[in-house]
C-alpha cells in the first residue's frame, strides 16, 4: 500500500506531470502526419529520455503512445488518410462527416472514444497486472524459453503476407541480437573484430533505421517533386450541433464504447494482433449489432466510437504481457520495452518485485496521460488540425535529419550513425520484399532472454531435454509453438498451392 | 525481372548466406565451448537452420508451383504477361527496380557523407549544407525557404545538444582550422 501511495505520489510530481503532457502533445501532433506513427515516434523520442528519470522517460513514451492513437484519428477524418494504421476504420465514417462540414464534430468524438477505451484498458492493466504478475513469478525458465519461443513465432505473422518470410525475418533479428559478448563465455561474437560491436548493436539505432528511416525512404518515393501539401477535405462549421457531441449522441454510443473497448483489451492482451485488428473488428461488431447498419460507412458518431475506442484500449492492455511476462505483443510495446531496458530494468514479473514503486508511479503515469489527452484533444483540437498540413518538402528532411543526430544522441556514437543508416537501408529492403520488420525487431530485443533462458534450462537440466516433460506449462506452450509453425507452414503452402 | 523470379533470386541469396554463415562466418567468430551450458554457437546457429531451411523450402515450392504451373497450361510457352504484371507491382510486392535504386541512393550518399562532413568541416555547417541537399533531393525549390529552415532546424538541434543534453556534438561545432571559431 505503501509503494503504491508512494508511486502515486512521483507521478503527480511536477516533473513527471509536464513529461507526461508534453508526451501526449507530441504524440497526438506525430499521430497526426500521415506516415509517421507511434512506433516510429517513440523510436525517435528513446535517446531523448536517457536524460530523464525513469518514471518521465517511460511516462513521456506512453504519452507519445496515447497521443498517437488519437492523433492518427486527425487525418483519418480530415484528409481521409489514416495517420496511423489502426486509424483506417476512422475514415470511413470520419471522413463523409468532414465532407457534410462536420469534422469537428467527429473529432471531438473520436476523443471522447479514444479516452474512453484507453482509460478503460488502463485501469484493468492497474487491476489485474500486479496480481498476474505474482502468478507469472512460478514461471521458470523452462516455461519463460517456451513462452518467448511462442512468442516469436506468432509474431512472425505480423507486418508480412507469408509466415516463411516472417520468421526468415525473425531469424535475422535473433542473428542481430546475438552480435556482442557472449554471455556465458564473456567473449566476443559475431562482431567480425569491429571493436565497437563488442558491447552489441544498440536498440536505438537499429530501430530508428528500421522503424522511422526506412519508413521515410519508401514515403519519399510518394512525394518527391511533388510538394506533399495535403488540404483538409474542407473548413469547419460553426453551428454548435455541427461542432460540439451532444449527451444525448455520446449516450446513444456508450453501449459501442464499451463492447469495443472490450474487443480492444481482448485483441490487446493476446501477442501479434495489434490495434488495426482490433478497430476493424469492433467496426465490424458495431455494425452488425446496430439498429442502423446503412448509415455506417456514411458519417455515423457509432462508428468512429467503435474504431477508437477499439484502437486505444489496446495501449493499455498489450502492457499487460509486458509487465506480466516480459513479452511485446506489438511493435510500440517492443519500443518501450526497450526504453525499460535502457534504464536498467528488465521487464515481467519480477519488475513489480524489484521496483514496485517505479511500477505504480508508471500506472499513475498513465492514468494521468489519459487525462491530459482529454484535455489536449479538447482544448487544441484545431491547431492539431494543422499539423495534417505541414508539407512533405519541409517535415521529412527535418525527420531524417532527427533520425540521423537522434541515433547518435544515444551513445554520443557515430558508429550509431552508420548502424542506423545500414539498419535503414535493411528496412527499406524489408518493406519492399514483404520481409517483417516487426518480428525482425521483436526477434533482436527477445533474443537476451531466450539465450539467458536456454543456458539456464541446459545448465540445470544438464542436458537432458526431456525436462519439458516434466514442466507440463513448458511442454503446452512447446506443443503450441510447434502447431503454430506447423499451421502457418500448411495454409501458406495451400494458398499458393 | 518477374515476381517469382525475383523471389527465387531473394531466396537463393537468403540460402547461400545461411550456408555462409554455418560453414564459415558463425565458426570463425564465434567463441570456443566453455565445457559447460549451451555452445556459443548453438543459438547463431539454429536462427540461421531456421532461416535456411524456410529459404529452401520456399525454393522447393516456388519450383514446384513453377513446374504445375508449366504443365497446367498444356504446352503453351510460359506467360510473359503475367511477368510484365508483376514487374508492375500489381500485386503489392513492389520491386527494387533501377529507379527505385536510385532513390535510394539521393538519400542514401547525403546521409552517409554527412558523417564524414562532420569531421571536415564541422558540425554546424555540414549539418546545414546536409539540410539544404536533402531539402532539394526531396523536392524543396524555394531557396529561402529552404535556408531558414536549415538554418532553424540546425540552431535548435545544437542548442538541444549543448545545452539541453549536454552531449558533445560529432567533429567540431565549425571547422578546426577556422580560427574565427576557436
Amino acid at each position: 500500500m505503501e509503494m503504491m501511495i508512494a508511486g502515486a505520489l512521483d507521478s503527480l510530481s511536477p516533473i513527471s506531470l509536464f513529461f507526461v503532457f508534453t508526451g501526449v502533445a507530441i504524440g497526438v501532433g506525430i499521430g497526426a502526419i500521415p506516415g509517421v506513427n507511434g512506433p516510429m515516434a517513440i523510436a525517435l523520442f528513446i535517446p531523448v529520455t536517457y536524460y530523464m528519470s525513469p518514471l518521465a522517460a517511460i511516462g513521456f513514451l506512453v504519452g507519445v503512445n496515447k497521443g498517437a492513437f488519437f492523433g492518427g484519428a486527425i487525418s483519418a477524418v480530415l484528409l481521409r488518410t489514416p495517420g496511423t494504421p489502426e486509424a483506417a476504420a476512422t475514415t470511413w465514417d470520419g471522413y463523409p462527416l468532414t465532407s457534410q462540414g462536420k469534422g469537428e464534430k467527429a473529432l471531438r468524438m473520436a476523443l471522447y472514444s479514444s479516452v474512453a477505451g484507453d482509460f478503460f484498458s488502463t485501469l484493468l492493466l492497474v487491476v489485474i497486472a500486479a496480481p498476474l504478475a505474482a502468478v507469472a513469478l512460478y514461471m521458470g525458465p523452462p516455461e519463460m524459453f517456451a513462452l518467448i519461443s511462442l512468442a516469436l513465432t506468432v509474431i512472425a505473422g505480423i507486418g508480412t503476407q507469408s509466415i516463411s518470410r516472417g520468421l526468415i525475418a525473425a531469424s535475422l533479428g535473433l542473428l542481430a541480437g546475438m552480435i556482442g559478448t557472449e554471455p556465458v563465455t564473456a567473449l566476443p561474437r559475431l562482431t567480425f573484430d569491429v571493436y565497437q560491436l563488442d558491447s552489441g548493436l544498440s536498440l536505438i539505432p537499429v530501430a530508428i533505421g528500421l522503424l522511422a528511416f526506412s519508413e521515410i525512404l519508401v514515403h519519399l518515393e510518394r512525394h518527391v517533386g511533388k510538394g506533399g501539401h495535403q488540404e483538409s477535405a474542407t473548413t469547419f462549421s460553426d453551428k454548435p450541433e455541427d461542432r460540439f457531441v451532444s449527451f444525448k449522441e455520446f449516450a446513444a454510443s456508450l453501449k459501442t464504447l464499451f463492447r469495443s473497448s472490450l474487443i480492444g483489451v481482448g485483441v490487446g492482451a493476446m501477442p501479434g494482433l495489434g490495434a488495426p485488428v482490433a478497430s476493424f473488428l469492433a467496426y465490424d461488431q458495431a455494425q452488425k449489432r446496430s439498429t442502423h447498419p446503412k448509415e455506417f460507412g456514411k458519417g455515423r458518431l457509432e462508428g468512429i466510437a467503435a474504431s477508437e475506442s477499439a484502437n486505444s484500449s489496446v495501449v493499455g492492455a498489450s502492457l499487460i504481457p509486458l509487465f506480466v511476462l516480459g513479452i511485446p505483443g506489438n511493435l510500440a510495446v517492443a519500443m518501450l520495452m526497450g526504453a525499460f531496458m535502457i534504464h536498467g530494468m528488465m521487464p515481467g514479473p519480477l519488475l513489480f518485485e524489484e521496483n514496485a514503486q517505479l511500477m505504480y508511479g508508471i500506472f499513475g503515469s498513465l492514468i494521468i496521460a489519459s487525462v491530459f489527452l482529454l484535455l489536449i484533444g479538447r482544448f487544441g483540437l484545431r491547431l492539431f488540425c494543422k499539423a495534417v498540413e505541414i508539407p512533405a518538402v519541409v517535415l521529412y528532411p527535418i525527420v531524417i535529419f532527427t533520425c540521423i543526430v537522434g541515433s547518435y544522441l544515444g551513445q554520443s556514437s557515430v558508429f550509431d550513425v552508420v548502424i542506423m543508416l545500414t539498419f535503414g537501408v535493411i528496412g527499406y529492403f524489408m518493406r519492399k520484399f514483404d520481409f517483417s520488420y516487426v518480428a525482425f525487431l521483436i526477434g533482436f530485443i527477445l533474443v537476451p532472454e531466450w539465450e539467458r533462458a536456454l543456458q539456464q534450462v541446459v545448465i540445470s537440466s544438464q542436458y537432458d531435454p526431456f525436462l519439458f516433460f516434466t514442466r507440463p506449462v513448458a511442454m503446452v506452450l512447446m506443443l503450441l509453438t510447434f502447431f503454430v509453425v506447423i499451421k502457418a507452414f500448411i495454409s501458406s503452402m495451400r494458398s499458393k498451392g | 525481372m518477374s515476381r517469382v523470379k525475383t523471389e527465387t533470386a531473394i531466396y537463393a541469396a537468403i540460402a547461400l548466406a545461411g550456408i555462409a554463415l554455418l560453414v564459415w562466418i558463425i565458426p570463425a567468430y564465434t567463441p570456443p565451448y566453455p565445457g559447460y551450458g549451451a555452445p556459443p554457437a548453438l543459438v547463431p546457429n539454429v536462427a540461421v537452420g531456421l532461416m535456411l531451411f524456410m529459404a529452401v523450402l520456399e525454393l522447393i515450392r516456388t519450383g514446384i508451383a513453377q513446374r504445375w504451373g508449366r504443365r497446367s497450361r498444356t504446352g503453351a510457352p510460359p506467360s510473359t504477361t503475367a511477368g510484365a504484371a508483376d514487374a508492375e507491382g500489381s500485386d503489392g510486392f513492389t520491386q527494387a527496380g533501377q529507379a527505385k535504386l536510385g532513390h535510394l541512393f539521393r538519400f542514401i550518399v547525403p546521409c552517409g557523407l554527412l558523417v564524414p562532413a562532420w569531421n571536415w568541416i564541422g558540425f554546424i555547417p555540414a549539418s546545414l549544407l546536409f539540410l539544404l541537399v536533402i531539402q532539394y533531393v526531396v523536392g524543396q525549390r524555394r531557396p529561402i525557404a529552404s535556408v531558414l529552415l536549415a538554418l532553424v532546424v540546425v540552431a535548435v538541434i545544437y542548442a538541444a545538444m549543448r545545452y539541453g543534453f549536454n552531449v558533445p556534438v560529432p567533429g567540431n561545432a565549425f571547422p578546426e582550422y577556422l580560427p574565427l571559431w576557436k
